[in-house]
């Protein structure tokens, strides 16, 4: 199913490319370059059996990919969709089948143009310019059917003519080599003015491509960070590295197309024109096999999920941590990387053009820039395993720490401690001692790291527990562990708000006046003070909030007030903003108090749930609500870091 | 100066962490919340997607503990969110529900996933 939805998704865009690059290359090249000339008429028969051609490819694919997608989306196999009318069903009904409707009709109108064009048997005149537009059209309207047609608001508006844009040039430059061969082929048979409309035709698609290049580079850029946006994503998945194997393809054609354009059209006017306008030829034939290879990867990769939603698998032994950089070694290290690109395109432009000097210039430079640019990284870069970049598969909230924390107790706890310090009972015999798991340091890993760790041990001492833990299970003592040293962390801070995200409060659902809430739902419109009390609940520090209600409102602060001892719930009569949760919620959130606190300990969470202020009765006294109000403010400013993408739902 | 090099860090930083998501429908968050306990048997629930769904392909079902559906069959998109689907429940007794939902977003790609919530204590 897959294949054959590659296979024709490739020919459909091969098809629909050629139709837009045939109708740009009649109007924009063909036409002002040869007018008039022998080369044009018998020129203007062959496009046009072409983009005949490439008509019935692209009606065929069409068809097809919609049947495919039929079957995809229904469930069905691809014969049976046509029996059941899931391909009616999703021609009619769904957003693909309205894309596909408007193209049927641009296919119609497209034909007509064709036709009135080959009875002429010339180029251009107003018609060629309706089919190029038509062409154009049904060229831009796969943006649709792609990948930036489910995003939303500004940024799904800049991916989708991200999408465009770079399916025009696709389709100006890639479309247009075909025709170009076409062309000189046609040349090389006429051999007196063939050799001028030749040069003529190759400087205007030069510049034509040089255009469509730095559209394709740009749009590029904008494609690759919604959907592979990030390194790990780029070189550790299969939809990244299928991404960079493409971009390398289309180096190799802008090598090609460097030599084209420096070396082989400079000699048209020079006295071995004949064999420059040959290897020209053969070079265009490349480009375009080339292009065929990128078109079949943009197959693979319309089936393939994004980058972003698949575990990267890190391949490197070590990571850059940027956050561990000088300003000054930050500085170098972007010097260093602008100049191995700018010395990268002098050796492509030096090699096409065949320039000896700047060719050895420019391979210095890139030595020089790889030696001096990785030193001042050096610092940066820490140990890294295959699942560093790993997104947790259990999201990282109350029922999973609950679970962790019966998982720590029975297999963490003999050596790590029960409090995670490193000091279990079995730890005095151990050659190493274990790692404090309460530190600050324990965040300088990610859960990736830590999951690794998990799965397969560390040095020679800690087991791992690869066939003990399920993966989940695995997952749900990491963020045990996390929170625990998230509440350590937590009860250092104090009543100056914190420019370090470094304690999250883990998510968890409550109830409040009836309804279901959950911590994230609250945090999704900015900060929230989490009010966590003991025992008694601390009923004139309630009211008082309760009556500065309209203030903090203002401040954009709701108030979330829990008894973390359990049994404190049923005494409570309704004081504003007491919520009730069970019991492994009221654990987990002991994590976040002491006793020693006093009567209740108060917690300003960004919208992330890191903790960024901490009062307590005790020490230092509780906030005024002027100062709650001023302190949102600030909070509110922090995005903190980005939550994991499979931190919530199902 | 220093301003432009805190957005250049941060920009250097953002390579190695976060991207806007996109392009699958995946689950955002559910009425009642994915594991949560609810008192009160509700009538009915919604599941919002991270983008916008097809309404003719995309449905879901509630099924009790003993495997047996109680949903009322009535799989729709809301009318006025594109990205919400609902869903009728026959009168729950208290127990643990599963809720199987199978959806395409509007760029064809399907999606499905499996989550739990419990009626009453």
């Amino acid at each position: 199913m897959d294949a054959f939805i590659v296979a024709i998704r490739t020919l459909h865009f091969a098809a629909c490319a050629s139709l837009a690059g045939v109708g740009a290359f009649e109007c924009l090249i063909a036409d002002p370059a040869l007018d008039g000339s022998a080369t044009a008429a018998d020129l203007s028969r062959r496009l046009n059996s072409l983009a005949w051609i490439s008509l019935a490819l692209a009606v065929i694919s069409g068809l097809g990919w919609l049947a495919g997608v039929a079957a995809d989306m229904s469930g069905q196999s691809l014969g049976g969709v046509f029996g059941s009318g899931a391909v009616g069903t999703a021609l009619m009904h769904t957003r693909i089948g309205e894309d596909w409707r408007l193209r049927s009709a641009l296919v119609v109108l497209l034909a007509l143009c064709l036709a009135w064009n080959r009875r002429r048997g010339r180029f251009a005149g107003d018609v060629a310019w309706i089919g190029l537009a038509l062409s154009v059209l049904l060229l831009a309207s796969l943006a649709w059917a792609g990948h930036g047609a489910a995003d939303e608001g500004t940024d799904g508006t800049i991916h989708l003519v991200a999408d465009l844009l770079h399916l025009l040039a696709a389709g100006a430059w890639l479309g247009g080599l075909a025709p170009l061969a076409l062309l000189l082929t046609a040349a090389r048979r006429d051999s007196a003015s063939g050799m001028t409309a030749a040069a003529a035709t190759t400087r205007r698609f030069s510049l034509l491509a040089v255009v469509s290049v730095g559209v394709l580079l740009a749009s590029g850029i904008v494609n690759t960070w919604y959907l592979a946006g990030n390194v790990p994503a780029l070189i550790g998945t299969l939809y990244g590295r299928l991404l960079l194997l493409k971009i390398a393809l289309f180096l190799a054609m802008l090598t090609i197309a460097a030599v084209n354009r420096l070396r082989l059209t400079p000699r048209f006017d020079g006295t071995d024109a004949h064999a420059a306008l040959a290897r020209l030829r053969r070079n265009a034939l490349i480009e375009s096999g080339l292009g065929l290879g990128i078109l079949a990867i943009v197959g693979v990769l319309g089936v393939l999920p994004p980058g972003l939603h698949t575990e990267p698998i890190w391949p490197l032994p070590f990571r850059l941590v940027v956050s561990a950089l000088s300003t000054g070694a930050l500085v170098m290290l972007l010097i260093f990387a602008i100049g191995f690109c700018v010395c990268g395109a002098v050796a492509v432009a030096a090699f096409a053009a065949g320039w000896k000097r700047p060719l050895g210039a420019a391979f210095i430079g890139l030595i020089v820039c790889v030696a001096f640019g990785g030193a001042p990284a050096m610092p940066a870069l820490v140990a890294a395993y295959p699942t560093t970049f790993f997104a947790p598969s259990a999201p990282y909230n109350a029922s999973a720490v609950d679970r962790g924390a019966v998982i720590y107790a029975q297999n963490c706890a003999a050596c790590h401690g029960a409090d995670g310090r490193g000091d279990g009972p079995a730890a005095a015999g151990l050659p190493t001692k274990p790692a404090n798991l309460v530190q600050p340091h324990l965040f300088a890993h990610t859960p990736g790291d830590l999951f690794w760790w998990v799965s397969h041990g560390y040095g020679s001492v800690m087991p791992g527990f690869d066939g003990v833990l399920t993966p989940t299970d695995r997952w749900s003592v990491i963020h045990f562990i996390r929170a625990r040293a998230a509440g350590v962390i937590a009860s250092g801070m104090g009543p100056a708000v914190s420019t370090i995200a470094a304690a999250q409060v883990p998510d968890f659902a409550f109830e409040s006046g009836g309804v279901q809430d959950t911590l994230s739902q609250v945090l999704a419109e900015g900060p929230a003070l989490l009010v966590l009390f003991g025992a008694d609940a601390p009923i004139a520090r309630l009211q008082q909030l309760g009556a500065a209600q309209l203030k903090l409102i203002a401040a954009g602060l709701p108030v979330v007030a829990i008894g973390v001892n359990g049994a404190s719930q049923g005494a409570v009569t309704n004081p504003p903003y007491v919520v009730g949760l069970s019991a492994k919620v009221a654990a987990m959130l002991s994590l976040f108090r002491n006793d020693s606190d006093g009567g209740e300990t108060e917690l300003m969470l960004d919208r992330n749930g890191n903790v960024r202020v901490r009062w307590t009765a005790s020490g230092g006294g509780l906030a005024t609500p002027e100062t709650l109000a001023a302190d949102a403010l600030t909070v509110a400013r922090f995005s903190g870091a980005a939550p994991n993408h499979a931190g919530h739902g199902g | 100066m220093t301003r432009h090099l805190a957005i250049a860090m941060a920009f250097a930083a953002s390579l190695f962490t976060a991207a806007p998501a996109h392009a699958h429908a995946f689950l955002d968050h559910a009425n009642p919340a994915v594991g949560s306990t609810v008192p009160a048997a509700p009538a009915d629930i919604a599941l919002w997607f991270t983008e916008h769904i097809e309404p003719a392909f995309s449905t879901a079902t509630v099924t009790n503990a003993a495997g047996e559906r109680v949903d009322r069959g009535d799989a729709h998109v809301a009318a006025d969110n594109p990205a919400e689907l609902q869903l009728g429940l026959k009168p729950l007794p208290p127990g643990t529900y599963t809720v199987h939902w199978h959806v395409v977003s509007v760029d064809t790609h399907t999606t499905e996933g499996t989550f739990s919530f419990d009626v009453g204590r």
